[in-house]
């Protein structure tokens, strides 16, 4: 296995040239978070984005951050926290951006903040030809011919390589306070879905019922009042996170699957014993799944609940769900990575490229 | 060459009759939509379902007609004025809310569902669906997913696309797909993603998956006098610097307060320079904390009148004043022109200052109304279009808005699209190759450039070996010479 490990985006230029014309495969690496995503074997090389991590402009009053999509996000977490901002993301301090971007992931305060996609508002990106291409822009609203930077959230790394984003950030809430009721149970959790107002998420474990809450400082313990209401017997800390064991942390689960489907369907498809977290009122569950027939056995329910079942870490790839719009995917790919070296077989059902 | 009679008999056989409109009156009704550009059509089409739509689309196709789809003509972009041949597919008559699913966060309406019914429907049980713009008394859910429509209380939710889960979309062959997924996340790319603010040319939406979110329990609506417009902005910048992000941030110029009170009588001061008008919501506890920093923000700029609406009643009023900007302004002159750029929030006051200035170089009225929050500028001319030479100064110092917001770090359009009013200033933004390849995810959904041709991109951007995407013959000047008076070529 090759490594390239570019300082500067015509490196990124340069090698993506060089392996079209070869045909030498490229995985594209942030910080290996969703590296299983996908199920990408059968590469020549690694593309590895963690030197392209500048800040390259950061006004805190237009609430924005422009950053290239190497750079981790414990460090981007750490300068915009410097002006009490945040970018929503969530994910582990040695993610990179352009990772998280690129893999589709999902803030467990989704139920409040809304999809992380919706964060990304301008884009620099290199075709799998090595092409520069520029998307969006670098303000909050934005209507101007297609949103490429769209088609490259989720993409796990097939159409391009991500080198730089402009990012919405937001303000830190005052408050932040995690309630975790042991023992409580998936009813709970709707039940304060229905009946906390602005809850930031809830998630519904294999051990616990979690409650987030975020706001302002009398907020927080009003929505904590009312939290208490609809969940018997929790405790209230200011210092844990949401959720208090994310997937990434569960060091005894083999392949972790994470579910999405229409939020009411989430009971049907929550195991009775294996390890899992669900966000309530948003459709997300990661479940622990133990080998190949129980992967199956899930994709299966989860298929009949009308939702999508990707391993996010072990073996198991994405699934075999149809993509819509077969053709249009095909016809993506051939523009964007003609020679087909970006990952090739990191995909849904159908192969990008046929034949 | 576009056969529009056999055309014309196979969909009255799919439509039927009345589902069919070839008039001459009604092909003039049907060559616009709000914004400046008149164009002409072949036919008109009003499907009621799904099955309709691709009927449309595999006649248009069959015969050579270009397709052009339409909400309700409320764009100011011209996305909706057909050009040529055209078959305009109109999905007025597509009006059912299908499905309310509170317990899913959901709800699936037809494209020409207006976007107040559909609040107005939710409000009732309790929930709200976020995108409000100006227009959303006519504006319906496919033009608002056509031009990922923005409104007041963006700032806080974010735009259409934020709010839209899952779209059925009849493609440019007439198969009908649908995109994204009742849940969070969908296999594939985010084609949904895609075609939220693709201006009608990558498909035509049958059906539409919405978010929707419970009301907030409470919300406070506030409006502020400043004796300069500097510091009405400043006070913008103080607001969210100290960590609030309010539902909504409008302000509005002297010119149109002043409008606006002879028009609504809402008790706007209009002895202002400048106005805002600030929403806050959320839990009682909430909007109370940040109503008390956006106060102590206006304090701190020297804020002359503070209003904080009592009721239910005073704060219909105040929205009153700013929703019904765009009618006021008739009493300033019969015709209007107005602009939609955005701005970096920090050069609010500069681009304003810049704006008066091209105004009075060009002899022009020009009042402003806009979400301050976001920075996207509605610069307004007001003039009287029969006055001969008018138009043209209009059309001039609506060029130099562009070139001047963009110079100052800005886009071309926030909320209202390219459509055929700016789609020759996207090389303004992007370059040949970014251009190349939005050809080509353009030519990925319509490989035959069927769908809306010569919107959007400009007729020279091609995706490599691809169909023409955009539609055009390859010539230049032959393309130049087939569109409209008024789409600035």
């Amino acid at each position: 296995m090759d490594l390239i490990h570019p300082r500067t985006v015509s490196d990124v230029v340069d090698a993506l040239r060089d392996a079209s014309s070869t045909g030498r495969r490229v995985l594209v690496v942030g910080g290996r978070r969703h590296i299983d995503k996908g199920d990408p074997s059968q590469v020549d090389a690694e593309l590895w984005t963690t030197q392209l991590d500048q800040v390259v402009a950061y006004e805190p009053a237009e609430m924005l951050v422009v950053v290239q999509a190497g750079m981790r996000c414990g460090e981007l977490a750490s300068l915009l926290a410097e002006h009490g901002q945040e970018w929503p993301a969530d994910a582990p301090e040695d993610a990179t951006v352009g990772g998280v971007i690129a893999s589709g992931s999902s803030s467990p305060r989704r139920l409040r903040i809304g999809a992380l996609r919706d964060t990304v508002v301008e884009m620099e990106l290199v075709t799998g030809d090595g092409r520069v291409v520029k998307s969006g822009a670098r303000t909050v609203k934005n209507v101007s011919g297609y949103d490429v930077h769209r088609l490259m959230t989720g993409s796990l790394g097939t159409l391009g390589v991500i080198t730089q984003v402009a990012l919405k950030v937001r303000p830190i809430a005052e408050r932040s306070m995690t309630i975790v009721a042991p023992g409580a149970t998936i009813e709970h959790a709707q039940a304060v879905v229905d009946g906390v107002p602005l809850v930031a998420g809830v998630a519904a474990t294999d051990e616990a019922v979690e409650v987030r809450l975020e706001g302002w400082a009398d907020e927080v313990e009003a929505l904590a009042d009312a939290t208490a209401r609809a969940v018997p017997e929790a405790v209230r800390d200011d210092s844990i996170g949401f959720p208090r064991r994310p997937w990434w942390a569960w060091e005894d689960a083999g392949t972790v699957v994470e579910a999405a489907l229409a939020p009411a369907r989430l009971p049907l498809v929550l195991p009775a014993s294996s390890m899992h977290a669900a966000l309530v009122g948003v459709g997300i569950a990661w479940i622990a799944v133990d080998d190949d027939t129980g992967l199956s056995e899930l994709r299966a329910i989860v298929a009949a609940a009308g939702g999508v079942a990707p391993a996010i870490r072990g073996p198991g790839g994405l699934g075999d769900t149809a993509l819509p719009g077969a053709a249009v995917h095909h016809r993506l790919a051939a523009a964007f990575d003609p020679a087909g070296v970006l990952a090739p077989g990191r995909s849904w059902s159908d192969p990008l490229i046929p034949g | 060459m576009a056969d529009v009679d056999a055309a014309r008999r196979e969909l009255e056989a799919a439509l039927g009759p009345d589902g069919v409109l070839a008039d001459p009156l009604a092909l003039r009704l049907y060559a616009r939509d709000a914004s400046m550009v008149e164009g002409g059509c072949a036919l008109v089409a009003l499907p009621t379902t799904a099955e309709q739509v691709q009927a449309c689309v595999r006649a248009a196709a069959e015969h050579g007609l270009p397709i052009v789809p339409r909400g309700s003509g409320t764009g100011l972009a011209g996305a909706a004025t057909p050009i040529g041949d055209a078959l305009v597919v109109s999905t007025a008559r597509m009006t059912r809310i299908v499905e309310v699913r509170p317990e899913d966060r959901l709800a699936w309406v037809e494209p020409g569902v207006p976007n107040l019914d559909l609040a107005n429907h939710l409000r009732t049980m309790g929930w709200g669906f976020a995108p409000d713009p100006s227009s959303q008394q006519t504006s319906s859910i496919g033009g608002n997913v056509n031009t990922n429509a923005g409104g007041p209380h963006c700032l806080a939710y974010g735009v259409t696309s934020a709010h839209v889960l899952a779209l059925d979309v009849v493609m440019s062959d007439g198969s009908l797909e649908r995109f994204g997924a009742e849940g969070p996340e969908a296999a594939g790319y985010d084609l949904r993603g895609v075609i939220v603010g693709s201006e009608g040319t990558l498909g035509i939406v049958t059906r539409a998956c919405v978010r929707i979110l419970p009301l907030p329990p409470d919300v406070r609506t506030m409006l502020f006098g400043f004796d300069t417009v500097e510091s009405c902005a400043a006070t913008v910048s103080a607001i969210i610097a100290r960590g609030v992000v309010p539902a909504a941030v409008e302000m509005m110029d002297q010119g149109i307060v002043r409008a606006v009170e002879r028009f609504a009588h809402a008790g706007y001061p209009v002895d202002a320079a400048a106005v805002l008008l600030v929403e806050v919501d959320g839990t009682e506890a909430g909007v109370a904390a940040q109503a008390t920093v956006v106060e102590s923000a206006a304090d701190d700029h020297g804020v002359s009148t503070v209003r904080v609406a009592a009721d239910e009643a005073e704060r219909a009023l105040l929205w009153k004043g700013r929703k019904s900007a765009f009618g006021a302004i008739a009493q300033i002159a019969p015709h209007y022109h107005l602009h939609d750029c955005v701005v970096p929030r920090t050069k609010l006051v500069e681009v304003m200052r810049g704006i008066y200035a091209i105004a009075e170089r060009h002899g022009l009225i020009v009042t402003n109304v806009f979400h301050a929050g976001d920075g996207n500028l509605h610069p307004l001319f007001s003039f009287d279009r029969t006055v001969p030479g008018t138009l043209e100064r209009v059309l001039k110092a609506s060029d130099e808005v562009v070139r001047l917001s963009v110079a100052a770090g800005g886009a071309l359009s926030g909320e209202h699209g390219i459509g055929l009013e700016k789609r020759d200033f996207m090389p303004l933004v992007f370059g040949a190759e970014d251009l190349a390849t939005q050809a080509c995810v353009r030519a990925a959904f319509d490989p035959h450039g069927r769908m809306n041709p010569r919107k959007v991109l400009p007729d020279g951007a091609r995706c490599g070996e691809f169909a023409l995407a955009s539609g055009g013959t390859g010539s230049a000047a032959a393309d130049a010479a087939g569109l409209p008076e008024g789409s600035w070529i």
